[in-house]
This record gives C-alpha cells, structure tokens and sequence, in this order.
C-alpha cells in the first residue's frame, strides 16, 4: 500500500526496567515423556543383560566369524552359483517394487480426503493399509512361502505387500501438503473426480512419488539379502547356506558384493533422484 | 441467462456473504462487481458454478437448476461454465498445454485422461485457445518458467479451451502489475465481445472496473448496491458500494504512478 500514514509509536522513557512476562514452565506432559524415555532405556538395558565390559570381552576372544573375516574368499564374488544368486535378488527387488509402486499409487489417493471423498471406504482402505505396513518383510516372506513353497515367488510377493506398506505412507504424507488451486480449477472446469486426480494432483506428486520408488528399490534389494533366510530366494539363501556350513570366508566373500550392488544401486538412484526433485 | 431470485449465502460462523439478491444476467453481457474485501463478489461469482452452495432462494443459470443439481448436473452445468483465479490455479509441474488440456476434461473420456493420451481435435481446441491469447509458442513449457501475466493468459486459455458460454474470472488481474492487468483485461473483453460469452468479473479497482466493463455491480455486505451502466458510476454511487469516498488507493492508475 501507499506509505501516506506513519505508524505512531510511543517513545519508551529510557532506563525504564522492562517487565518481561513470566517465563512458562515446562509442561508437566514433556517432563513425563522424557522421565519416562530414560526409565525406559534403563530398564531394557538391565533386562537384555547389556554391559560395556561384556561387549569389549567378547570382542577380545577368538571368534570363528571374525576369523573368516580376516581370510575373506574374495572368489566367492564371482563363481557362477553367486552370480545367478545377485542377479536373483536383483530381478525378485526390481519386480516387488514396480508391482508395488503401481498398486500403491491409487491407494495412496483413495486413503486420502482429497482423494476420496466418502468416510467409510477411506477408512476402510487405511486399516487395510495399517495392517500391511505391521507386518515386517520377513514374516511376509515367512508367511508366503508357506503359501506358495520355497522359491523367489514368494521372496517377490513379500516385497510387493512390503513396496506397498512404504510407498503409500510416503506418497499419502505428501499428499496432505498439496496446492489445493488446481484442484478447485478441475472441479470447475466440470473434470470427474478420476480426471481431477489425473490431471491436477498426479503431476504435483509425481517427483515425490518418483523418488520414493527408487528409495523403495533400494530398500527392497536390502529386505531380499534377508528374505533368503526364510526361503523365499536370493542371495540369501545363499548366505544361508554358508552360514549353516560355517564357512564363514566364503559368506563375508558374498557380503562384500551385496555391499557393493547396494552401494552401485544407491550412487545410481541418488543421481537420478537429483534430477527428478 | 443467469437467474438469481431471493438468494441467500451464509457462511458457517454466520457470517451473510449474499442476502436477498435479485440479480439477471443476459447473454454475452460483460459484468464486472465491483465491492471491497468481504463484499461477497467471490461468493457471487462461485455461486454460479456451484462452488458455494445457496443457503436459500433461487438460482437458474442456462436452465440448470443450480441449488437442485444432481452431481452429473453439476458436472454438466460446470462444463460450460469456464472459471479464471486470481492464483492462475495452474499445475505448475506440467506444461502449458496440459493446463489448458484440463479445459477438455468434461469432453474426453477418463480412460484417455489416465493415460495422458488427449484426442486430437481436442489438442487443436486448446491449441486454438492458447492462440488466441497469443502464447501457443509456450505450449511445451512448464507453467512455473512463465512470468505472472503469461500464467493469467494460460488460465483464460483454459477457460477458453472448455468452449464454454459463460466465463467467471475471479479477481484475474490482483496478482498482476497495471500494464500486465489491462493486457489481460483486454482479452477478456475481446473474446466476450467476438465469442459472445458471457464474461462476469471480479474487480477492486474501479477504474479498470469502468474502463472496461458493459455493466457494473457494486456489492456491500452482500447486498446490491448499485447495478448500471459504467458511464453511470459517478462519486455518489461509489461512496455507497466502498462506505466513503474515493481514494487513490482504489483506482489503478493513480496507485501506479505513486
């Protein structure tokens, strides 16, 4: 506006003692979380039998898995039974995440306000959600290789439902702090509710939602060096295998490669993150 | 032809942003309402698409019963009912063309919408729109890499592209700077004029209010205070919509020379 009027301030007479307003106490709620954070931490370190001189005695005995450590079989990187294990993994991560990353996108919308308009169904489509996402990867593994035998299968179902349990948090979290004009101007342009989602909130989300899939991915290939413990695939059964034979020179062999495809398949999606955000 | 009979809007909290109006608007008039903040301009405006409902009384706009409308009603109602924002309400991740595209959703088939794959003489309506606010050449850029004025014309295209027979611009030209607002004052004006669309407009500066507009409304309160041709708006009629006389706060012109 105009700058015609001058605020009108009353002068402070000088070396006048300002009253400052009483400090606020503490909230009696903060000093209960934080009495009982540090309650609880005690208590679980007494009851799990932690202890400092423990952890370093341990460390001091010989120890056949430290051992193998020092003996690593760098060749088990390469022998063709390892190969066909990572490419397992690779192939099992990447197709759990598109699956998911596909399923998950409607329900990210239909779980929000925005995005579904009716209590009910929504309500509905979250439990369903709270549940997915309770159920750690492992037990979705356990649990599908019950159902459909030993083998990659189940390791890819089980990284599906989890794919699903990550990105439709993420992507309904984002979802919530969204520029509502374009919605208002799809409405009125008489766009159907399937069209408005389409076409004026889909691109807002998009570089969100994209990154999170690649973030999915990795963590997909991590969950699946684990899921072969259970049986559903993978470089973890092979892993297992060793551990069972205690060869340890050969497993640390396998986990200085996972180590470096995680770390290839991380450098790759952090660069392309870059350019989607 | 836009009806309103006994109409009533009351906002939770009470407060009356429409009372009593009577109000009829003909084919292809220009409207601008004119009123301060709170007068109700925006309500009027949004009452006619059905973005604020009527708490009571009547409303017929192109013989859609608007207070009674089924939700396909509405959809059908809003169709040929083009709307311009103040913010442009434009998608800023996505091109020009998409924006304007948003414009054909009432035409084409949601499938198609889902996969992004617009039909072509839909593309060429919104290529015709974006034409005529002479900014075609920006079609495939992203909406955030154009200047406030191009993001206004990119909303009347839009608007436009839905080849609609009434346009509701709410306060189109607030965000924008006085040339920038007569430029697209001037489009506004010309494609009501050539296309014979109704255009009604939401205005606080009255000069541009009068330099443009077929016949103004002045709101208060929600009530109707003056409704007449621009040349009849002299001191006296705008001391009853803005409570006081005017200032150089209230038209365009002075306030840019400041």
């Amino acid at each position: 506006m105009t700058a015609t009027a001058t605020p009108t301030v009353t002068p402070t007479p000088e070396r006048e003692q300002l009253q400052l307003p009483s400090k606020p106490k503490p909230s009696p709620f903060a000093i209960g979380v934080w009495a009982l954070v540090i309650v609880f931490t005690i208590v679980s370190a007494r009851r799990v039998g932690f202890s400092f001189t423990g952890v370093i005695e341990d460390l001091q005995r010989s120890n056949p898995v430290f051992d193998g450590l020092l003996n690593t079989r760098w060749g088990e990187m390469f022998s063709s039974r390892s190969r066909a294990a990572f490419l397992q993994t690779l192939q099992m991560a990447v197709l759990g995440t598109t699956g998911g990353v596909i399923v998950s996108l409607p329900l990210a919308l239909w779980s929000t306000e925005v995005g579904n308009p009716y209590v009910v169904p929504r309500l509905i489509l979250r439990s369903i959600n709270n549940v997915i996402r309770s159920i750690p990867d492992l037990v979705w593994a356990g649990l599908f290789v019950l159902g459909t035998g030993i083998g990659a299968l189940s390791g890819v179902l089980a990284l599906f439902f989890f794919s699903i349990a990550v990105m439709v948090k993420l992507t309904a979290d984002t979802l919530d702090g969204l520029d509502m004009g374009p919605v208002e101007a799809a409405n009125a342009a008489g766009a159907s509710h399937t069209q408005m989602l389409r076409t004026a909130i889909v691109p807002q989300i998009l570089p969100a939602f994209s990154s999170y899939a690649l973030y999915d991915l990795e963590l997909n290939l991590r969950a699946s060096a684990v899921l072969g413990l259970v049986g559903a695939g993978g470089i973890g059964t092979r892993l297992a295998f060793f551990q069972n034979r205690g060869q340890w020179d050969k497993l640390w062999g396998l986990v200085v490669m996972f180590f470096l495809v995680v770390f290839v398949v991380e450098y790759v999606s952090v660069r392309i993150r870059r350019r989607l955000v | 032809m836009i009806r309103f009979e006994q109409a009533n809007v009351t906002y939770d909290g009470g407060v009356s942003a429409m009372k009593d109006l009577d109000l009829e608007i003909g084919d292809g008039e220009f409207v601008v309402i004119v009123g301060l903040s709170g007068a109700g301009k925006s309500t009027l405006i949004r009452a006619i698409n059905g973005l604020v409902p009527l708490t009571s009384g009547k409303l017929d706009v192109n013989g859609h019963d608007v207070p009674n409308l089924t939700r396909k009603g509405r959809r059908e109602l809003r169709s040929d009912v083009g709307m311009i924002f103040q913010g442009f309400n434009l998608v800023d991740r996505t091109t020009v063309l998409n924006n304007v595209l948003m414009g054909r959703l009432h035409q084409v088939p949601t499938w198609r919408t889902l996969i992004g794959k617009y039909p072509e003489e839909d593309i060429q309506i919104a290529a015709r729109a974006l034409q005529r606010v002479e900014i075609l050449d920006r079609a495939y850029v992203r909406a955030t890499n154009l200047s406030g004025g191009q993001r206004q014309r990119v909303g009347i295209a839009r608007a436009l592209a839905q080849e609609p027979s009434i346009i509701l611009a709410d306060e189109p030209v607030a965000s924008l700077d006085p040339p920038t607002s007569h430029v697209v004052m001037k489009y506004l004006q010309q494609i009501s004029r050539e296309l014979g669309i109704t255009t009604i407009v939401n205005l606080h500066f009255l000069d541009l209010a009068t330099a443009y507009a077929d016949r103004i409304i002045g709101l208060r309160s929600g009530e109707l205070v003056f409704d007449g041709p621009g040349s009849a708006c002299d001191a006296q009629v705008f001391e009853d919509i803005y409570g006081r006389s005017l200032t150089a706060d209230d038209t365009m012109a002075k306030q840019a020379a400041l």
